[in-house]
């Protein structure tokens, strides 16, 4: 296992966020800043998880979820999806699991959390 | 001598220390609740418990363990003191010896929420704060209009289109711009967050900001008082955004650092949630830190349809270490609880207060709790306010 999580988030605030949170458990941080260069991502580098904020600015998160679903990197089919939201509306976290996400969470995202989601999935390296 | 002992605010995940006298939401670095620190060892000091007996009633009787530095920043309408009632006819009917309820129903606006309101309302006065605005399942909404009112601040509520009419219509009077959701506590709170975000509104969400459970947890330090500074042996609570159950458990480590119990047992905390949304209860039964977010969240208790508390791991913690338990109960049991309130002991409560009157149904079946134990129940608000949902 590489370690490596990719997160999908357009809000560069998040994203240092949780990018210092993941890096000082030991873990890589790949970045996409929209739904289009997430997938491209997910396809292109070895990835053991994926953090999928939910309002991007081109296609939304589930949409990104379906594609990584239906991904032709086939290993994309299983690996752990957790979706983030800032907006928590009726019907998205029901939306993200129908869509292929294994977990939901809601901004703001708590560190301590995030760690033991994260760890659910990848141990700490 | 000081009218508080306030020293700083500090993050429940990090340990992270802040400035009191800055306005602050939640922890920047992890983004955990911040909570109230206190100069405990100069208020053991200074401080006489019995002397703070004997001052005139209400919340802020406990002014040097709450967070106001200033006396003219406390807005007061009567909040706290509230009732620790005997329950004898339901002593008989469930074979127990010590049941009682602590009857929040009579704070203003008819609910808990009164106490949480009245600390982080006078604080954001004191902050020097213009506007307040809140997410709300029906009384805190009420709550927070009231004292807004009475600061003259103005006031911004996001509450879900079901909530009872009597929050909303309260609300309103009191001056508050009410908006209704088609959604969730947590669709309120991601509109209330948005809207504090972009126009600078203080969001007063549960534990989003530090000092609602400053509030809340003077409910604790009453509840020592009524039992002569000891505690009793089981809280049973309901459990919405929590403050309440993390307030008293603060409460009770602060009393104990204070020296002011005869012991130190502590009461097993329960936590009691509706069938219907049950994230701590599920939690709590896979041994887990964090609640996941409850999808497809319906009970008729409003106060109890959080879908994920922004306090889950405090929660969860406070329940553990109290080797308390967590139990969900139908909104059938919480209806046929509330008539026998009413019918048995003459207390309309709130369907969330029902409901731990139906927990503990439970608990004697399953034999958690003993006959002889000190249990105290607790109605987080008057039944009145529900009655357009009957």
């Amino acid at each position: 296992m590489s370690n490596n999580i990719l997160y999908i988030e357009d809000n560069p605030d998040n994203m240092r966020l949780v990018q210092r949170a993941l890096e000082s458990r030991g873990y890589r941080l790949l970045q996409a800043k929209n739904g289009l260069e997430g997938v491209q991502t997910a396809e292109s580098e070895p990835v053991d998880l994926i953090l999928l904020d939910i309002n991007l600015p081109d296609i939304d998160g589930y949409e990104v979820a379906r594609r990584l679903r239906a991904s032709s990197k086939r290993e994309l089919a299983s690996t752990p999806i957790i979706a983030v939201t800032a907006n928590a509306l009726k019907g998205d976290a029901e939306r993200a699991l129908e869509a292929g996400c294994d977990v939901y969470m809601s901004k703001p995202i708590n560190i301590r959390e995030l760690w033991a989601r994260v760890e659910a999935f990848v141990p700490t390296p | 001598m000081n009218l508080s002992f306030l020293s700083h605010l500090e993050c429940s995940g990090c340990g992270e220390k802040y400035a009191h006298a800055e306005i602050r939401t939640f922890c920047p670095i992890c983004q955990s609740p911040l909570l109230c620190r206190y100069d405990l060892d100069a208020a053991r000091q200074n401080v006489d418990r019995d002397e703070i007996t004997r001052r005139k009633k209400g919340m802020w009787r406990w002014h040097e363990l709450l967070p106001i530095l200033n006396k003219e920043n406390q807005i007061f309408l009567g909040e706290g003191d509230t009732p620790l009632l005997s329950l004898p006819h339901l002593e008989k009917e469930l074979g127990l010896f010590n049941l009682y309820v602590k009857d929040e129903s009579s704070n203003p606006t008819g609910s808990f929420k009164a106490r949480g309101l009245a600390a982080a309302v006078s604080k954001a006065k004191e902050l020097g704060i213009e506007k307040v605005i809140i997410p709300t399942a029906g009384n805190a909404g009420g709550a927070m209009a009231a004292y807004a009112a009475r600061a003259g601040l103005r006031a911004h509520i996001f509450m879900p289109k079901d909530t009872p009419f009597a929050n909303i219509e309260e609300s309103r009077m009191a001056g508050a711009e009410v908006i209704l959701v088609d959604g969730l506590i947590s669709d309120a709170a991601g509109m209330a967050g948005e809207m504090a975000r972009a126009e600078g509104w203080f969001d007063v969400s549960t534990f989003k900001e530090p000092y609602r459970v400053e509030g809340k947890k003077v409910m604790g330090y009453e509840l020592a008082e009524s039992f002569n500074w000891q505690l009793p042996d089981v809280i049973i609570y309901p459990t919405g955004g929590g403050t309440g159950l993390v307030g008293m458990w603060k409460a009770f480590d602060e009393l104990e650092a204070l020296g002011w119990l005869e012991n130190t047992k502590r009461p097993r905390m329960v936590s009691v949630q509706a069938a219907g949304c049950a994230p701590v209860v599920k939690a709590f039964n896979e041994g887990a830190s964090f609640c996941d977010f409850w999808v497809d969240a319906h009970t008729i208790a409003a106060g109890l349809r959080v879908p994920k508390s922004f306090a889950d791991h405090l929660i969860l913690e406070d329940i553990y270490e109290s080797q308390g338990t967590a139990i969900a109960v139908s909104d059938k049991s919480i209806l046929e609880s509330q008539r026998q309130l009413a019918t048995m002991e003459g207390i309309f409560a709130a369907p969330e207060g029902a409901a731990t009157l139906a927990a503990l149904k439970e608990l004697i079946k399953q034999g958690w709790v003993h006959p002889e134990e000190h249990i105290v129940l607790f109605n987080t608000g008057s039944g009145l306010k529900y009655i357009d949902h009957k």
